[in-house]
């Protein structure tokens, strides 16, 4: 996955995100930005998903599906 | 030393002048300066705003005669002493690229574009202007018939967008929709209308200067946030988008650009290909954004033209923000009679 236009991304605690390049924003909810924070950190899905678990009451599955759900609107949105 | 500088495209409309614009980012500017008003009409409203412009004039229309647009100039100058002047309207710029050698025999230095650059900015010349800057282009069809639309929308598929040649563009999912665009647009402003290639993306805006020489006095990028139904910037935030901004500054370079203008592209989602929709030869309304943003572009120009030192460093933030809004003035009819009795607004005090 490439990571480069992420690196680039603003991102602010309270879940905006403005792309500098493009002049897009968005906002992700909190699980949304610490993946966002680890895919930046260039981390693999199953570290993703092991960070998460820790942080967030969520099963393995509920977690599969958001992380991947995540990516597919970065893909959406031309992010990665 | 206090220079006197007129500027026209004072009507801040709905479709709005960059007069206003470049007058207000003079007066904030570090020249001391006395800023001018060139109107087409007595109620262009930069004419009533005289804390940003100090004094306005009535000039004659710039399709009439150039001997009675150059005396009306004659006679602005004597009474201001004009520096510079700034053009900012398409409509008069080729009587302003004429006469600029009789205005600067007068002591009035301008910086527009020459008849060559004018000419290749034409919409209808997108493809000549393409090749020249190396900036692809969306293909396009001239029409000035329903048979040529469907022609064009045969040969390019839906959707395509419908263009005028002024103002106005729709996205047209079929022949039905094209037809119905095509008609509208050619009722409010006539042929040719263009039928151009559909490419999803965003569109983006690029300010410059161009020294003439093949060097620019600074760039500023935008993406539009919201537009008009005529197609103008009404909110836009700042981008640093370097691909761009080589671009804009390839053109300037490619075509020794002399002057200011807006360089409008989209950038396709998939590919981030850029491709050039259209070269305006004078700043664009939004020309105050990026002087609040430190990048004071009339300003530059001004002190160009009048010898000084200028920066042309592109240094900004992106994530600024510009928003316009409409506002309301209330002055007295005698102002209104001042104007279109005498051809000019009173002085001010200040």
């Amino acid at each position: 996955m490439d990571i480069d236009k992420l690196t680039v991304l603003a991102v602010s605690e309270s879940g905006f995100i403005f792309d500098p390049v493009t002049g897009h924003s968005y906002t992700a909810n909190a699980t949304g930005l610490k993946i966002l924070e680890l895919l930046k950190a260039d981390k693999n899905e199953d570290e993703i998903k092991s960070a998460i678990m820790d942080e967030f009451d969520a099963s393995d599955d509920e977690v599969t599906v958001d992380i991947q759900d995540f990516i597919e609107n970065l893909k959406k949105y031309f992010l990665v | 030393m206090k220079l006197t500088v007129a500027v026209s495209g004072i009507n801040t409309v709905d479709n709005p002048g960059p007069g206003f614009g470049i007058c207000r980012a003079l007066r904030e500017s570090g020249l001391e300066v006395r800023t001018i008003g060139l109107a087409y009409d007595a109620l262009e409203p930069g004419i009533y705003l005289d804390h940003i412009i100090d004094k306005s004039y009535i000039m004659p229309y710039p399709s009439g005669s150039k001997e009675a647009f150059i005396e009306r100039i004659r006679d602005i100058h004597e009474k201001e002493n004009l520096d510079v002047i700034i053009s900012a309207l398409d409509a008069e710029l080729p009587i302003y690229m004429d006469i600029e050698p009789v205005l600067a025999e007068m002591g009035i230095k301008m910086l527009i574009p020459t008849k060559e650059m004018f000419r290749l900015r034409d919409k209808l010349r997108l493809k000549e202007l393409s090749e020249k800057i190396g900036v692809k282009a969306p293909e396009y069809i001239s029409c000035t018939s329903l048979g040529d639309l469907h022609k064009a929308t045969e040969k390019l598929g839906f959707p395509c967008m419908i263009k005028g040649p002024f103002y106005e563009a729709f996205k047209a999912n079929s022949i039905g929709e094209a037809e119905g665009y095509f008609v509208k647009i050619a009722a409010a402003w006539g042929y040719p209308i263009i039928v151009q290639k559909f490419i999803e993306g965003d569109e983006y805006d690029v300010i410059g200067c161009g020294d003439g020489k093949g060097g620019d006095m600074g760039v500023f990028a935008i993406r539009k946030m919201t537009i008009t139904k005529l197609g103008k910037v009404w909110n836009a935030v700042s981008i640093r988008n370097d691909k761009l901004v080589s671009a804009a500054k390839d053109v300037v370079k490619g075509l020794s650009w002399r002057g200011g203008f807006e360089f409008e592209v989209l950038v396709e989602d998939k590919t981030q290909d850029i491709y050039v929709l259209e070269i305006n030869p004078r700043f664009p309304a939004w020309v105050y954004f990026p002087a609040g943003c430190g990048i004071n572009l009339p300003e530059r120009m001004v002190r160009m033209l009048t010898g000084q030192k200028y920066d042309t460093h592109s240094d900004y933030n992106s994530g600024k923000l510009m928003i316009r809004y409409v506002n309301e003035l209330v002055k007295d009819i005698s102002d209104f009679e001042q104007v279109s009795t005498f051809g000019e607004s009173k002085e001010v005090k200040k």
